[in-house]
């Protein structure tokens, strides 16, 4: 986050002056005046003291030790830096949400430098725009499509299709063997006519040949195009799938921090959207624009050598017809656009309705929901009726100004036929010429957005595969069996380094000890397992396992050591044997089922008709909350890991349900070291000892029965639970 | 059978509304409201939260203390003297800070994004828009909100208003 910006000169001097010869430690925009409008104002940090302008004056200058309770607080739309100021809560500068974030550090530092304090906020170079050009990166992306040299991708993208080279090779060849047949054939026709179709004439065994010869060049054609075709397919398929699996691949390689930055759909769209548009590319657009650019000058320089006054009357409007098309497929895309997003709104529309029909009848609102959605089709139907006419009234007419050319061929070339001036069969020729010409003509204003968009596909493909997981293993990495002593040694973490979740944790567990771990929501929990799962490195201290650091060890041997039921029970889409054995797909039937028993599972599961074959996941039966937990606690008892992350569900489930998943937790921690998130006071009474987690820091370690002697959080925690408790035990 | 429902709901919560007889607003040193009331509670900083933001902004004023527990709600801004108006609005122009565009001076659209220089009742701006959903919402027949990349909102009065071009655009986004 970048948090120093240049000061404009005027101001420069003026806050230099305040400063009396202090350097700037900060300076980020305040582009809100405090009265509501743009400014280009700055607020200005140095060791002593506060500046806050606007364009031009300074709006107040005070020392930093002045003010307490430094905050910058997100209002709607808008934030203030605000603070104490003698006794008084004070408003200081005011700014838009582009500056949130940055305003969120500047507190922080104020705070820091308010107590004397070296401030620990750092200024980093911006990171969502562009340094060249300064646009925006896409999302997620750290790629700038104007900036991108696409020659370079270029380069690698057929250095990746090396093997595919020959294949491609012979493509090309065939096309352009195609092509020449297209070439050929009008000379014929002019033979044909010029030569043989006279009256007078009888020869019909030549006409007959130079009409075979046509037939048969056009099925050769056909017959190559199909070939063609057929091999490009092949081709282009092994292609992505080759780029497919490499993103893929790399994909499930990385760290957790790069997947959290990343929306899954982002991720998605990479692996199958991006990479079908390169093999889009290489299969068809690449070959054919060299085919085309090709054609292009060979069917100009033909023209023109015919005859080159009908050659320019063919050449001269082109450029017009060719701009009318392009502003017809402008309107084209806009107005469409617009249907399809209200198609798309009629649908949702419906699928809301239909999803909530017990509600709509529930409160008798069947007519009013009639009335909206026919609301929106009639909306609908107005907007396409009204594209279609359009449509109707515009292609005809496309297809007239394209004709346009050959209707002037045909005057003027008519023309010179009857002044004897041009055989008929050559007008024929030069007819088929320029029908050739607006095709490829039409193609190469394509490529140009084309190119780029496969360019940057392919770029975003690279980034996923060139990104280095941050989370790796050493050169040597050891490879240990885990005993189940886990130390934490200073540790303090952050998923974005300088806002730490976790400061200074210290503590030991010894094998087979169980540590319940409790503290407010946000506190750090989840956090400190996922430190323990070394789904992220600390940044401060160490990790050690068994008196090595976690880091050294392998991960591979880690995580088939670890063994994790969260409170998001996932289950992939397949049957439930398999989802039990995932960890473990070579584990007999016999060891799922013992699993199955000891997670009190095995019950529900041979009451469904399916048995253990019933599908679940995404396409499968719907299992209720507690049948989910069980089922990761079998899987978590067939994987038999030497550590134990739990984080509870906080989900109600019946009291028998309840008990049942207690009894299975309780079988399932015995002699395993197991951290676990617990909201159950019952979960927490068989843990040997407890932490309690607060803002970050370990605020209190002990028995159960310690911490309740001393009243402190743990103790409130327990008695507000007890009450609510209370309560259920009577709605049951 | 309205009435029943609407006494019902009386007996569980009464809505405690601020009328201007009993609330005293005033403007500290540092920038903030304050609130002395009636029965002697004094608030050194309350936040005003609008009930219904977008379609009803004097109505429905939820006060809240800084804890934001609720004191009260006024009713309506209606009932207050020019000056208290004043300084309630002036409050809630603080919070809410949504511009509303009074003229385009270009949309220029490249590569998913769409480039907006535009002059508002607060000033003139810069900013851009992703193309895709969330970026302009539709708060009303012509009434539309574009949101911008950093999350800042702008406020279109009516979109039919603008320059065909323009509003073509806004339509497609939509």
């Amino acid at each position: 986050m970048k948090l120093i910006y240049d000061l404009p000169e005027p101001l420069a001097q003026e806050v230099e002056c305040r400063l009396a010869g202090e350097p700037i430690l900060f300076c980020v925009p305040s582009d809100v005046s405090l009265d509501g409008r743009f400014v280009a104002g700055f607020v200005v940090l140095s060791r002593t003291r506060l500046v806050v302008t606007d364009e031009v004056n300074v709006v107040r200058d005070m020392s930093i030790a002045s003010g307490s309770e430094y905050r910058a607080t997100s209002l709607v739309h808008n934030g203030v830096l605000e603070a104490r100021v003698d006794g008084e809560p004070t408003i200081l500068a005011r700014y838009s949400v582009s500056h949130a974030a940055r305003y969120a550090l500047i507190a922080k530092a104020l705070s820091q430098l308010a107590e004397g304090q070296e401030p620990r906020v750092f200024s980093t170079p911006e990171d969502d725009t562009c340094p060249r050009c300064g646009r925006s990166y896409p999302e997620g992306s750290t790629v700038c499509p104007a900036c991108l040299n696409k020659l370079a991708v270029l380069k690698r993208l057929f250095e990746i299709a090396r093997p595919y080279w020959p294949l491609l090779a012979l493509a090309v060849v065939l096309l352009w063997a195609i092509t020449g047949i297209h070439l050929v054939v009008p000379v014929i026709y002019r033979v044909l006519i010029d030569g043989y179709l006279k009256p007078g004439r009888h020869e019909p065994k030549t006409i007959l040949l130079l009409v075979t010869a046509i037939g048969a060049l056009n099925l050769c054609a056909a017959g190559i195009s199909v070939v063609r075709n057929r091999l490009m397919v092949t081709t282009g398929g092994r292609l992505a799938r080759d780029l497919r699996a490499m993103v893929f691949g790399k994909i499930q390689m990385l760290s957790l921090a790069y997947l959290d930055r990343r929306k899954t759909g982002d991720l998605m769209n990479r692996v199958s959207g991006d990479t079908e548009r390169v093999q889009h590319f290489i299969e068809s657009q690449s070959t054919m624009a060299v085919n085309q650019a090709l054609v292009l000058i060979g069917v100009a320089v033909i023209l023109f050598m015919s005859d080159w006054r009908l050659a320019f009357l063919v050449i001269f409007p082109t450029p017009i017809v060719l701009a009318a098309v392009r502003l017809m497929q402008e309107w084209i895309r806009l107005v469409f656009r617009r249907q399809w997003r209200l198609h798309d709104a009629v649908n949702s529309l419906l699928q809301d309705i239909l999803s909530g029909i017990r509600i709509v009848k529930a409160f008798g609102q069947e007519d009013r929901e009639v009335a909206r959605f026919r609301k929106a089709s009639r909306q609908l139907a107005t907007v396409t009726a009204g594209n279609e006419k359009t449509w109707n009234t515009l292609f005809p007419a496309m297809g007239f100004i394209l004709g346009l050319g050959n209707f002037l061929v045909l005057y003027y070339g008519g023309g010179l036929v009857l002044r004897e001036e041009m055989q008929v069969g050559e007008l024929f020729q030069f007819s088929q010429y320029a029908g050739m010409l607006y095709g490829p003509l039409r193609w190469m204003s394509f490529i140009p957005r084309w190119f780029a968009e496969a360019m940057t596909s392919a770029e975003r493909v690279f980034e996923v595969v060139d990104e280095e997981p941050d989370i790796k293993d050493r050169e040597h990495p050891v490879h240990h069996r885990i005993a189940g002593r886990v130390t934490f040694e200073d540790v303090t973490f952050g998923y974005r380094s300088h806002e730490p979740v976790l400061e200074n944790v210290s503590l030991e567990v010894e094998p087979g000890e169980m540590i319940g771990i409790v503290g407010h929501s946000g506190a750090g929990k989840s956090t400190l397992i996922n430190l323990v799962m070394r789904l992220y490195d600390v940044d401060e201290g160490r990790i050690l396992i068994d008196g090595i650091d976690i880091r050294d060890i392998s991960q591979k041997d880690l995580r088939s050591q670890i063994g994790v039921v969260l409170q998001e029970t996932f289950l992939f889409s397949g049957t439930v044997l398999e989802n039990i054995r995932y960890a473990k797909p070579e584990a007999s039937v016999d060891d799922v089922i013992r699993a199955a028993k000891i997670a009190n599972a095995h019950d529900f599961i041979m009451r469904f008709t399916d048995g253990y074959d019933t599908l679940v996941g995404e396409r499968g039966q719907r299992l209720s909350g507690g049948e989910r937990q069980r089922i990761a606690i079998a899987r978590a008892l067939l994987h038999d890991p030497r550590i134990l992350i739990l984080d509870e569900a906080t989900s109600s489930v019946d009291t028998e349900t309840e008990q049942q998943i207690q009894e299975a937790l309780a079988r399932l921690v015995k002699n395993r070291t197991t951290f676990a998130i617990a909201h159950r006071l019952s979960t927490l009474r068989n843990a040997d000892r407890i932490m309690v987690i607060d803002k970050g820091r370990l605020a209190e370690l002990g028995t159960h029965e310690s911490l309740l002697k001393a009243r402190g959080i743990y103790y409130n925690l327990v008695m507000k639970q007890r009450q609510t408790s209370r309560l259920r035990a009577v709605e049951g | 059978m309205r009435d029943d429902s609407t006494q019902s709901l009386r007996e569980y919560v009464e809505i405690r509304y601020l009328r201007p007889a009993e609330c005293r607003f005033e403007r500290g040193r540092g920038g903030f409201l304050s609130l002395e009331l009636d029965t002697g509670e004094k608030y050194e900083r309350v936040n005003l939260h609008r009930a219904f933001p977008l379609s009803d902004c004097d109505s429905y004023i939820s006060v809240r203390d800084s804890e934001s527990k609720e004191i009260g709600i006024i009713e309506s801004l209606r009932e207050f003297d020019e000056a208290t108006r004043r300084l309630i609005t002036e409050e809630l122009d603080r919070r809410y800070f949504a511009p509303v565009i009074t003229s385009i001076r270009s949309i220029e659209e490249e590569f998913g994004y769409s480039y907006w220089d535009v002059m508002t009742n607060a000033g003139p701006r810069r900013f851009t828009v992703r193309r895709g959903h969330g970026s302009l919402l539709q708060i009303g027949d012509a009434r539309v909100l574009v949101v911008d990349v950093d999350g800042n909102r702008f406020e279109i009065e009516d979109y039919t208003k603008l320059q065909s071009r323009h509003s073509r655009l806004v339509e497609s986004l939509l």
